[in-house]
C-alpha cells in the first residue's frame, strides 16, 4: 500500500453531512465484530470509520453500500458513537456527487415521480384500500390515521398483512381511515441511501398532507414508517402520535377488545425487526401479542431483542443483490428451525419479503412459514 | 465598621491577565469608597504577593483587604493566614473569584473584565461589613475509624494502631481481607496474595490498638471532626466469639450447604462457615437463610458438638457506639455483573467465566483446588480472555478499570504455566500497562506465546449455536457443541476473526458498591460522576474529602491496583494521624446567634437545625445556639421570622451588601 | 444590541460553587450575566435575598444547591425547596415572572451542567426581557438589615 497524507477537509465535510460523532470512535472494532456480515463476508465499519476520519480513500468505497443501517453496531457502540448517522451522512455526501449504485437509481427515480419505490403509479396506491372498504381518513369520524407504508399498494405478499391489519383493527373497534393518492412514501429507505434532498420533499408533502387531513395520531404498519415518522419528521414540523401496529394489538388485547379465540396450535418465534426493536427499544409488545394468542408455544431464537440479526432489507439493500447464502435472511430461517418453530412471525414488511424470498430457497419451503404479526392475529379472530 | 481597604488584583500570570485587563479593575476599584489602595500582582498566592499584602497592612493599617484572584476553596485560608500574621484579623479578608468564575469561562475580553468588576465591588462592599472573628478550638479525641476491612482498610488501621491510635475496624463480611483475599497471586511480581496479606489480617485481628468489628455496619454518624459518634450495627451470627475456639468441629457437623459467596457461587459452604480458612477471626458464624434450625426450628446439630457452647441462637443484632476524632472510608468496589452485556454469554454459556470466577478457579485453596478446568471438568485446550467489559463503556461505565489489562496478563501467565499446551488469547483494545514493572510485564508474556489480539471481544456464542446460526463455511474446523467462539476483528490485520475456544474469562468493570449512595449520604462524602467517592482535589487532595476528618482510601474513591490501593490506605493514616496529633483543632468561627432581644420565642429555628445546636431556655424564653454544635450552615438564620438570629460572617448586611456590589454596574 | 440580563447567583459552598469553580477549571465557556455570591449552604437563603436582587437590579435569580440527600448540611437543600413555591407566589403577586427565578441541584462534580443551566437560564431571562422597572421600584425597602 503507497504512503497517503490525510485529507481532514473530507471529514470535516462529513461532519456537516451529519457525522458529528466521527472523531469519537478509538477503533475498538466492536463493530465490525458485532456486525451481522461478521457472520459471512465481513464488512469493515470500523476501517470506514477510521479512514473516514482521516479522509483517505476508500472510505465512500463498496463496503459502505453493504450497511444495511441495522443498528447491530450502534447500540453496542463503548463510544456511543452514531454509527448509522455515519454511514447515511457519508452515504448523503457521495449520493451529491452521483455515485449512488446503479441498482438503487431506479427505486429511487420511482420515489421521486410516483411517491414510491415500487415503480408503481400514483394513482394505484389506493387501489387496495378501496377494494378492502378502507375509508379516507376524517378527523371527525376516524382516530387514526393507518399508514400502510408503500409496499402493500405494489406487492402482493405484503397486502395480505396490511389485510390482516385492517381485519384486526375493525374487530377491535379502532376507528380509522387512510389518506389517499397524495400519501407518499415515508422516505426511510431514501434516506439511508443518501438522498437528503428527496426525503426533505418527501418529508413536506407528507407533513402538508398530515396538517390538510387533520390527523393527529398514525398506526404504521411498517417499523421503518415508524420510525420516521416518529423521530425525524419533528423536522418537517409533525407533531403526532405515532403507534406501530403491534403495539396497537397489544393494547387491543390487553383492554380486551380484541379476542383471540381461535387455536393456532403452532410453534411460533419472533423476529424483531431492526427498526422495531434496536432503533426503538420496542421488544415486549409483540412477545405479549403473541403469548396471548390461543395454541401457540413461542421460542426464542439465539440472537433475538437486541441481538436479533437483520434480515438484510434494510438501508437501501432491499433493492440489490445479494448472493444466496450470504442473505441473512438465508442465515435466519435455519436458525429459527433449529429452535423447534414451525412459524417464523416478524412485523415488518421488509422483513417478511426477504424470508419468503430465502424460504424459496430452503430444500423444503413448507419447513416453516413466515408471517406478520398481524396475519397471525387474524387467523385466530 | 472598616474603611481603610486595600484590594489587589491578581494576574495569575496569563490565567486572569489574559482575560481580564487587570489594570482597568485595579482603577475601577480605586474609586470605590473604602479603597485606599488598590494594585495588581502577577502571583498574589506567592511568597512575595503575601508579603506586599502584609506590608501593606502594617504600613497603612489596612482594615481589610480584598484579593481579586482564584476561587476562595483554593487560596481563602492562605490570605487570611497572611493577613492574620500581619496583625488583621482573618476574617476581614474578602475573595473575588475572578479566576474559575470569571477569566476562565468567559468569552471576551470586554465580558470578563466588566465581571471581574462586578465581582469586585462586590467583594468590597462586602468587606465593609466584615466583623473580626475568632476561630474556635475542640479537642480531638484520639481515635479512629476504618470502614472496610480490604487491604486498604487493614493497611489504614495498621498504620494508626502502631501510632498508638485506638482504632475500630468496620467490616460488613464475616471476615477481613476484601477482594485481595480471593487472589491466587498478584501482579506483575507473581507473588502470592495469600502469603503477603494473611500476615496483615492476622495483625489487624490481633493488634491491641485495633477493635475488630467483623459482620458489623455503620449505621449513622453524627458530630463533626474531632468528635464523631457512630453507630455499629453487629448482625447477629449466632456464634459468641469470646466462647468460641475456633476448632471448627460444628462446620464439619453442619447438615446443610448453601453457596459459597467467596468461591463465587463455584462451590458451597456450610449453614455454620468460615468464608475462606484463613478468615479473620477465624471463628464461624451462621448464615440464618441456610440454618435449619433458624429456619424451621430443627436441627441444633452445632450446639450438640461445640464443647466451648458458643452456639447462641438467642442472639440478636445490636446497635454498639463509638466516639472517634477521624474516619477512613475504604469500603471498596464490587465488579459489574456481566450478564449485562448479553452479547459475550456470561450466565447463560457455562464456558464464560468472570474474572473473579477464574481466581477462585485458581486459586489452590479454591473449589477444585488450583486445578484450571470448565464447569464439566475438561481442561481447557484453548481460552479468550476479553478486556474491557463494560468499562471505557458509554453504555456502562465511561472509566478505564485500570487494573484489567494488568491481571489479564496474570492470567494468560497461569493459564500458559499449569496448562503449557492450551491457546491463550487476549482480545484488547489499547494495553494500559502503566506501573512499575508492568510493560515489561507485558513483554515477559508475548515471550510466553500468548496471542494479542487488537480488537474489543464483540460476541460470544455456544459451538452449537453458531453451528444453527452460520453457513457452513462459517464453522471451524473440528468445532465442538461444548464449545465456544469468539467473534471480533483483529483491527491490525482488519480481518475478522471466529476464534473456537473452549473458556472465555471476562474482565468486568470496577463500580461502586451498590449502597455508595447510602455510604457516602451517612459520612457526607459526595461522589463523582462515575458514582465514586470524591476526593477534595484529585492532584492536591487525593485521600480528603470535603468533609473534614474524613477521608477516603482504596477502591471506593476510583479503580485502582493493591499497590496505589496500599499507598492511599497509608496516605489517609496519615492525614488522620495528622489530624489527631493536633490534639485540637480549630472549627468554623461563621455560627448563628441568636439576638436575645429580638428573639420572640417561637421556636422556629429548634425544629431545622440538622444538629440539635439550637436550645430553648424555658426560662427565659429565649432561644440559644450551642457554638460547639453549630455548623453555620445558616438554615436557621433564613427562617427566622424576627430576624433574630445573626449568621457570623454570611450576616443579612454582608449579603446584602455583596448583592448590591453585583449589581452596582 | 440584544438585551443583556443580569443574573444574581446564590449558590452553596459544597456542591453548586464548587460545580461551578470546576467548569472554570475544565474550561468551560459559558454566558457572563450571572453573578454569583457564595452561601455555606441554599437553606441560608432567606427570601429577602432574592427580592433584594431583583430590587437591585436583577432580571433573575439563580439557587443552586446540593441534590437532595446529598446536603453538607443534611437537609438544608430541602428546606430551600419547601420555600420556593411561596416564593414564587410572593413574586407572581409583586408581579415578577415566575421564570425568573430557578432552583438548581448541582454537585460538586457536574461542571458541565452548570454550565449548561447557566446558558439555559440567561437565555430564559434574555426571552422575558429586562424586569419592569415599575415593578421593581415598588418591591420592599427592606433592604436595611437587621444584622
Amino acid at each position: 500500500m503507497p504512503a497517503a497524507t490525510p485529507f481532514l477537509e473530507v471529514a470535516d465535510a462529513l461532519k456537516e453531512y451529519g457525522a458529528h460523532d466521527l472523531d469519537l470512535c478509538y477503533q475498538c472494532s466492536t463493530c465490525t465484530g458485532s456486525c451481522p456480515w461478521s457472520f459471512v463476508e465481513p464488512l469493515n465499519i470500523r476501517r470506514l470509520i477510521r479512514l473516514a476520519q482521516l479522509g483517505l480513500p476508500g472510505y465512500e468505497g463498496e463496503d459502505l453500500w453493504k450497511c444495511t443501517t441495522c443498528a447491530s453496531c450502534q447500540v453496542r457502540c463503548p463510544r456511543g458513537v452514531a454509527i448509522v448517522d455515519l454511514v447515511r451522512s457519508t452515504r448523503a455526501m457521495i449520493g451529491e456527487t452521483g455515485l449512488i449504485p446503479q441498482s438503487l437509481r431506479s427505486a429511487l427515480g420511482s420515489v421521486k415521480g410516483e411517491g414510491n419505490p415500487w415503480n408503481g403509479k400514483r394513482e394505484e396506491r389506493n387501489a387496495w384500500t378501496e377494494s378492502a372498504g378502507i375509508p379516507r381518513f376524517d378527523p371527525k369520524k376516524h382516530e387514526y390515521l393507518l399508514s400502510a407504508c408503500c409496499m402493500p399498494s405494489y406487492d402482493k405478499r405484503s397486502r395480505r398483512i396490511a389485510d390482516a391489519l385492517w381485519k384486526v383493527l375493525q374487530a377491535g373497534g379502532v376507528r380509522a381511515g387512510v389518506l389517499g393518492p397524495e400519501e407518499s412514501c415515508c422516505g426511510e429507505a431514501v434516506r439511508k441511501i443518501g438522498d437528503e434532498g428527496t426525503f426533505t420533499s418527501l418529508g413536506k408533502s407528507n407533513a402538508a398532507a398530515f396538517e390538510k387531513a387533520g390527523v393527529r395520531k398514525v398506526i404504521a404498519l411498517s417499523p421503518h414508517c415508524y420510525h420516521t415518522f416518529k423521530n425525524e419528521y419533528a423536522a418537517f414540523g409533525v407533531k403526532v402520535e405515532v403507534h406501530h401496529a403491534s403495539e396497537i394489538m397489544q393494547r387491543l388485547i390487553f383492554e380486551g377488545k380484541l379476542k383471540p379465540h381461535k387455536k393456532l396450535d403452532r410453534t411460533v418465534t419472533w423476529h424483531d425487526p431492526c427498526y422495531l426493536g434496536r432503533h426503538n427499544d420496542i421488544f415486549d409488545a409483540p412477545r405479549a401479542v403473541l403469548s396471548a394468542l390461543p395454541g401457540v408455544t413461542f421460542r426464542e431464537m439465539f440472537r433475538h431483542k437486541k441481538q436479533s440479526l437483520c434480515c438484510g432489507g434494510g438501508g437501501g439493500r432491499m433493492w440489490m443483490e445479494t448472493k444466496r447464502g450470504e442473505r441473512f435472511s438465508d442465515l435466519r430461517l435455519p436458525e429459527a428451525m433449529a429452535v423447534g418453530a414451525s412459524v417464523l412471525a416478524t412485523g415488518c414488511p421488509y422483513c417478511v419479503n426477504m424470508f419468503e424470498d430465502s424460504r424459496l430457497g430452503l430444500e423444503r419451503e413448507d419447513a416453516i412459514q413466515v408471517r406478520d404479526l398481524a396475519e397471525l392475529v387474524a387467523e385466530t379472530l | 465598621m472598616p474603611y481603610k481597604i486595600g484590594v489587589y488584583v491578581c494576574h495569575c500570570g496569563t490565567n486572569i491577565a489574559g482575560m481580564v485587563n487587570v489594570e482597568e479593575v485595579a482603577d475601577f476599584a480605586r474609586g470605590i469608597p473604602g479603597v485606599t489602595l488598590s494594585r495588581t500582582y502577577k502571583f498574589m498566592c506567592s511568597d512575595p504577593g503575601q508579603a506586599l499584602l502584609q506590608e501593606d497592612i502594617r504600613k497603612n493599617g489596612l482594615d481589610a483587604v480584598v484579593v481579586a484572584a482564584c476561587s476562595p476553596l483554593m487560596h481563602e485560608r492562605t490570605f487570611r493566614r497572611a493577613a492574620q500574621e500581619a496583625g488583621l484579623n482573618p476574617f476581614l479578608v474578602q475573595i473575588a473569584n475572578i479566576r474559575e468564575q470569571c477569566s476562565w469561562v468567559t468569552e471576551g475580553k470586554g465580558a470578563a473584565t466588566e465581571k471581574a468588576k462586578a465581582l469586585v465591588a462586590a467583594a468590597v462592599r462586602r468587606a465593609r461589613e466584615h466583623q473580626p472573628l475568632e476561630m474556635r478550638r475542640v479537642e480531638i479525641t484520639p481515635s479512629a475509624l476504618v470502614v472496610g476491612g480490604g487491604i486498604a482498610g487493614i493497611q489504614a488501621a495498621l498504620d494508626l494502631a502502631d501510632a498508638g491510635v485506638q482504632v475500630v475496624l468496620v467490616e460488613r463480611e464475616p471476615s477481613i481481607g476484601g477482594h485481595m483475599a480471593m487472589f491466587d497471586k498478584t501482579f506483575p511480581t507473581l507473588d502470592c496474595a495469600a502469603c503477603i496479606l494473611t500476615p496483615k489480617m492476622v495483625a489487624a485481628g490481633s493488634h491491641p490498638n485495633i477493635k475488630l468489628m467483623t459482620w458489623s455496619e455503620v449505621e449513622e454518624v453524627s458530630g463533626f471532626v474531632g468528635n464523631f459518634k457512630v453507630k455499629i450495627r453487629r448482625k447477629a451470627g449466632y456464634v459468641d466469639h469470646d466462647k468460641c475456639t475456633g476448632c471448627g468441629l460444628c462446620i464439619e457437623k453442619c447438615p446443610y450447604k448453601a453457596d459459597s459467596e467467596f468461591e463465587q457461587g463455584l462451590a458451597k459452604r456450610k449453614a455454620i462457615y468460615l468464608p475462606f480458612a484463613q478468615a479473620v477471626p477465624n471463628k464461624p458464624i451462621i448464615d440464618k437463610n441456610a440454618c435449619a434450625y433458624l429456619k424451621n426450628g430443627k436441627c441444633r446439630v452445632c450446639v450438640k458438638f461445640c464443647e466451648a457452647a458458643a452456639i447462641d441462637f438467642t442472639q440478636q443484632d445490636r446497635v454498639e457506639e463509638v466516639t472517634v476524632g477521624t474516619i477512613v472510608l475504604a469500603t471498596g468496589f464490587q465488579a459489574m455483573d456481566g450478564r449485562r452485556i448479553p452479547e459475550l454469554g456470561y450466565g447463560r454459556l457455562p464456558g464464560v467465566y468472570s474474572a473473579l470466577e477464574f481466581e477462585r478457579l485458581n486459586n489452590a485453596a479454591g473449589p477444585t483446588n488450583g486445578v484450571i478446568q470448565t464447569r464439566d471438568g475438561r481442561a481447557p485446550r484453548s481460552v479468550a480472555i476479553l478486556h474491557c467489559t463494560g468499562s471505557r463503556d458509554e453504555n456502562h461505565h465511561r472509566y478505564c478499570s485500570r487494573v484489567c489489562c494488568m491481571y489479564a496478563l496474570k492470567y494468560a501467565h497461569l493459564l500458559r504455566e499449569k496448562l503449557p499446551e492450551a491457546r491463550v488469547y487476549n482480545f484488547y483494545i489499547d494495553m494500559r500497562c502503566f506501573g512499575k514493572g508492568y510493560e515489561e510485564f507485558y513483554k515477559r508474556l508475548q515471550e510466553e506465546g500468548v496471542r494479542f489480539v487488537r480488537g474489543k471481544g464483540a460476541q460470544v456464542w455456544g459451538g452449537a449455536e453458531w453451528k444453527a446460526m452460520v453457513p457452513a463455511a462459517a464453522v471451524p474446523e473440528g468445532l465442538e457443541d461444548h464449545q465456544l467462539v469468539v467473534v471480533a476483528e483483529d483491527s491490525l490485520l482488519q480481518q475478522v476473526l471466529h476464534v473456537p475456544v473452549d473458556m472465555v474469562v471476562l474482565t468486568p468493570a470496577f463500580e461502586p458498591r451498590f449502597d455508595a449512595e447510602e455510604v457516602g449520604r451517612r459520612f457526607l462524602v459526595s461522589r463523582g460522576a462515575d458514582g465514586f467517592f470524591l476526593e477534595q482535589h484529585p492532584k492536591l487532595a487525593p485521600v480528603s474529602t470535603t468533609n473534614e476528618g474524613v477521608f477516603i482510601a482504596g477502591a471506593c474513591q476510583g479503580p485502582k491496583d493493591i499497590p496505589d490501593t496500599v499507598a492511599q490506605g497509608s496516605a489517609a493514616a496519615s492525614k488522620a494521624l495528622s489530624l489527631i496529633t493536633r490534639k485540637e483543632i480549630e472549627i468554623e468561627a461563621t455560627t448563628a446567634h441568636v439576638q436575645d432581644e429580638l428573639c420572640s420565642g417561637c421556636r422556629t429555628c429548634i425544629g431545622l437545625c440538622p444538629y440539635n445546636a439550637i436550645t430553648f431556655d424555658e426560662a427565659r424564653k429565649r432561644a440559644a445556639v450551642n457554638d460547639a454544635l453549630c455548623k453555620g450552615c445558616g438554615t436557621c438564620v433564613a427562617a427566622c421570622p424576627s430576624s433574630a438570629i445573626l449568621a457570623r460572617h454570611f450576616g443579612d448586611r454582608q449579603i446584602f451588601s455583596e448583592i448590591e456590589g453585583l449589581l452596582s454596574l | 444590541m440584544s438585551f443583556e440580563p443580569k443574573i444574581v447567583g446564590f449558590l452553596c459552598n459544597w456542591c453548586t460553587y464548587t460545580g461551578a469553580d470546576l467548569a472554570g477549571t475544565s474550561r468551560m465557556k459559558y454566558a457572563p450575566n450571572v453573578r454569583v455570591v457564595r452561601v455555606m449552604c441554599s437553606g441560608r437563603v432567606d427570601p429577602t435575598f432574592v427580592l433584594k436582587a431583583f430590587r437591585e437590579g436583577a432580571d433573575g435569580v439563580l439557587l443552586g444547591g446540593c441534590h437532595p440527600g446529598d446536603c453538607h448540611y443534611q437537609s438544608g437543600n430541602m428546606k430551600t425547596l419547601r420555600r420556593i413555591p411561596l416564593l414564587k407566589r410572593l413574586l407572581k403577586d409583586m408581579g415578577i415572572e415566575e421564570g425568573r427565578l430557578r432552583l438548581e441541584w448541582i454537585s460538586a462534580s457536574e461542571g458541565e451542567r452548570y454550565q449548561r443551566v447557566i446558558n439555559e437560564f440567561v437565555e430564559q431571562v434574555r426571552a422575558l426581557g429586562p424586569l419592569n422597572l415599575e415593578v421593581r421600584k415598588a418591591l420592599p425597602k427592606k433592604s436595611q438589615a437587621t444584622a
